[in-house]
């Protein structure tokens, strides 16, 4: 697995499972589940009000009220439509399925609602793309605290928009497979002349940032995005939001694999030492030995 | 909201995996993992040394099961873990592709053995933290006593019967009779049958001579189709149905090294703990694992064991001449609803309470001490 997958296969096979059920007839079970997404995101998916035949599934971001700024409720309520309802307490967007009334395009239906935390982030990204497709360059820069220490800065140029993620490394080998990682991923452009252009930045923010207070560190890294319009153009937008927008999640995933790839060449490394010792142990020889009587025996 | 635990399973046949603080795992998995095998030279640690990202060019679970250019591994045998180069890879795609949590984020519980085990003898409403657990699951059986919350490690005894020996057991019964059973397909239709259509009796023989004068009511038909010609072929399932289960009782059915029925064995490893808890450990035997979903597998077991319980007392009594009367023995086998997920659901109830994060070891922990922080488990010393 290369890219990380954007939706999130417990939602979609939650909500399968109870559509089949009822369309089968079946009558339906209970529902309560907890469970977490990549940066802090929290779902719940339960009866509300105990009555079964509804499903609602909830939502909550730490900084969604950043999103809500962007636009996040106006694009969640475009692509939900009547499935959004008002929020359960404790979580910032609810869905809710009558199990019922199930819709005709049920598979489009879970697709989205699997799609969820990506369309929550997605306003910010539509919002600037946007920005640069009219020209309207000096709009104030988006600013997203999507985790505790580490943010996404978003800006719009006339013929550009950049993207700026800073990370931080909480383990120290994690800052030079980071290194060696980014080193790697910013000649992208080598391989394919439609990538976007990357830069890598270790302890310092780049020059876009200069007048900020992000923050200077031997573990956090900036790395800037520079979108162009084939990018941020309409049949291009929404690959590049589902693509973009868990790239911090994928730079980790991918200097965890790279930790294990190592484990796997230190064993195969151990076995092949392990079979030289063992070929250089000496045979215990049978050695002649003599004591000063003179009588001889073999060990 | 604090970011949940994630509560990981790992068995022989299948992992378990979800958050915890829900009744059941998000996602029920076969434990196999299908990798790009090149026919190459070298041993398997030199050909797993690939280049590019090749490494990552696998699929895990119920993905695994048919892809054509892929080699389906199962890297835990026996409760164990064979192949840790495999398992890292699992583990990968269950961290970032199943659960998508960041490592960094969420404490982690891994179901180990034993463990988990003692917090499933935990019964329903009440908690006692004393009883045997009979965890048997697809490769593997223990029997494990728990006394006080604290496992007795050197009275737990292994059992070489499992889900998988059941399937082989029947598997063979199948070969020799049916002849409609396309050869590639009979162990995955000798499961099919295990899980659908067997039972524990209480007595071979008069089960044998109830198939026999009725088989219209007993013998069953499993359907099947033949994945390569997709025809359909009928299977009759006759006395597998209850010849399957019973090895658990007559080892020696499927295994020539192994003789002894399990009602022994969970004796044998109550007569070894302490005479203290002998008791309360005949009270309290829990049932977990998705080989002990056999239906009456409980109510066999709670009568062989009393039967060889009632046997041991009656003959004390006899060699005291009569004067001593040793109180009878209570014998009890408990049967619950979430025998099948027991331990994943025993973790999850475990990492929901607010004492776990304080038992949980971190990375800098074990930098810094080693593998041996793993084998001492604080947990049942704030849990009473």
């Amino acid at each position: 697995m290369i890219l990380l997958e954007i939706n999130n296969r417990i939602i979609e096979e939650t909500l399968s499972l109870k559509f089949d059920g009822a369309s089968n007839g079946n009558k339906p079970e209970g529902l309560d589940v907890t469970f977490a997404d990549f940066d802090g995101v929290l779902y719940h998916i339960s009866n509300p009000n105990g009555e079964k035949t509804k499903v609602m599934v909830s939502i909550s971001l730490k900084f969604y009220k950043e999103l809500q700024e962007h636009g996040a409720d106006e694009l969640l309520k475009r692509i939900y439509g009547d499935f959004l309802v008002s929020t359960e307490d404790g979580y910032n967007v609810s869905l809710l399925y009558d199990l019922d009334a199930l819709p005709a395009n049920k598979e489009e239906v879970i697709h989205q609602a699997g799609m969820l935390k990506r369309n929550c982030f997605a306003s910010v990204f539509e919002k600037y793309f946007k920005f640069q497709e009219e020209g309207k360059e000096g709009e104030e820069r988006a600013v997203v605290h999507y985790r505790d220490d580490e943010s996404m800065y978003l800006e719009a140029k006339k013929d550009r928009v950049t993207v700026v993620f800073s990370t931080v490394f909480k383990d120290d080998d994690d800052v030079i497979i980071g290194k060696v990682f980014m080193q790697e991923f910013k000649e992208g452009r080598r391989a394919s002349h439609t990538a976007p252009q990357v830069l890598f930045s270790h302890r310092e923010p780049p020059l876009e940032l200069k007048d900020t207070d992000a923050a200077v560190g031997d573990n956090i890294g900036y790395i800037t995005f520079v979108l162009f319009p084939r990018h941020t153009n309409a049949n291009a937008r929404d690959n590049t939001i589902n693509l973009i927008h868990t790239f911090r999640d994928y730079l980790h995933y991918h200097i965890k694999c790279s930790k294990a790839y190592i484990h796997t060449r230190m064993r195969a490394k151990t076995s092949e030492f392990l079979k030289v010792l063992n070929r250089a142990r000496p045979d215990a020889e049978k050695k002649e030995m003599k004591t000063m009587s003179g009588k001889t025996f073999s060990r | 909201m604090e970011l949940p635990p994630c509560v990981v399973d790992c068995g022989t046949g299948y992992t378990k995996i979800g958050y915890a603080g829900n009744t059941e795992p998000q996602f029920i998995m076969p434990s196999c993992i299908a990798i790009r095998e090149w026919a190459g030279v070298g041993d398997q640690a030199q050909r797993r040394l690939v280049k590019g990202v090749e490494d990552l060019d696998f699929y895990i679970g119920d993905e695994a099961a048919e892809k054509p250019n892929y080699a389906t591994k199962w890297p835990i045998r026996h409760g164990m873990v064979e192949d840790w180069d495999l398992m890292e890879k699992f583990m990968e795609q269950i961290i970032f592709k199943y659960l998508r949590a960041e490592p960094e984020d969420h404490s982690f519980l891994m179901a180990v053995l034993a463990l988990a085990a003692s917090w499933t003898s935990r019964q329903v409403g009440e908690r006692t933290l004393t009883g045997v657990v009979i965890d048997s699951g697809d490769g593997v059986t223990h029997a494990i006593p728990v006394a006080e919350g604290y496992v007795i490690g050197s009275c737990i005894k292994h059992i070489p019967i499992a889900g998988r020996d059941i399937t082989f057991f029947i598997q063979q019964l199948l070969r020799d009779r049916e002849a409609g059973i396309p050869p590639e397909q009979s162990l995955e239709t000798a499961k099919a049958i295990k899980e659908r259509y067997c039972y524990i009796c209480p007595d071979i023989v008069k089960e044998f001579s109830k198939f026999d004068s009725d088989p219209g009511k007993w013998i069953k038909q499993y359907h099947g189709v033949n994945a390569v010609t997709k025809t359909d072929f009928n299977v009759d399932v006759g006395y597998e149905r209850f010849l399957g289960p019973e090895i658990f009782f007559h080892p020696e059915f499927a295994n020539p090294d192994f003789m002894q029925p399990i009602s022994d064995i969970v004796d044998e490893v109550i007569q070894s703990c302490p005479i203290d808890v002998r008791r309360p450990l005949y009270k309290n035997i829990v049932l977990s694992g998705g080989s002990t979903m056999f239906r009456d597998f409980g109510r066999r077991v709670q009568r062989d064991l009393k039967r060889v319980v009632d046997a041991r007392l009656k003959f004390s009594e006899e060699l005291s001449g009569g004067r001593l009367k040793p109180k009878p023995m209570e014998v009890q086998v408990v049967t619950h609803h979430m025998q099948r997920y027991a331990v994943w659901f025993g973790g999850s109830m475990l990492a929901s309470t607010p004492e776990f994060s304080q038992v949980c070891h971190s990375k800098k922990d074990y930098d810094e001490i080693g593998p041996s922080i793993c084998r001492h488990n604080p947990v049942f010393g704030i849990m009473s």
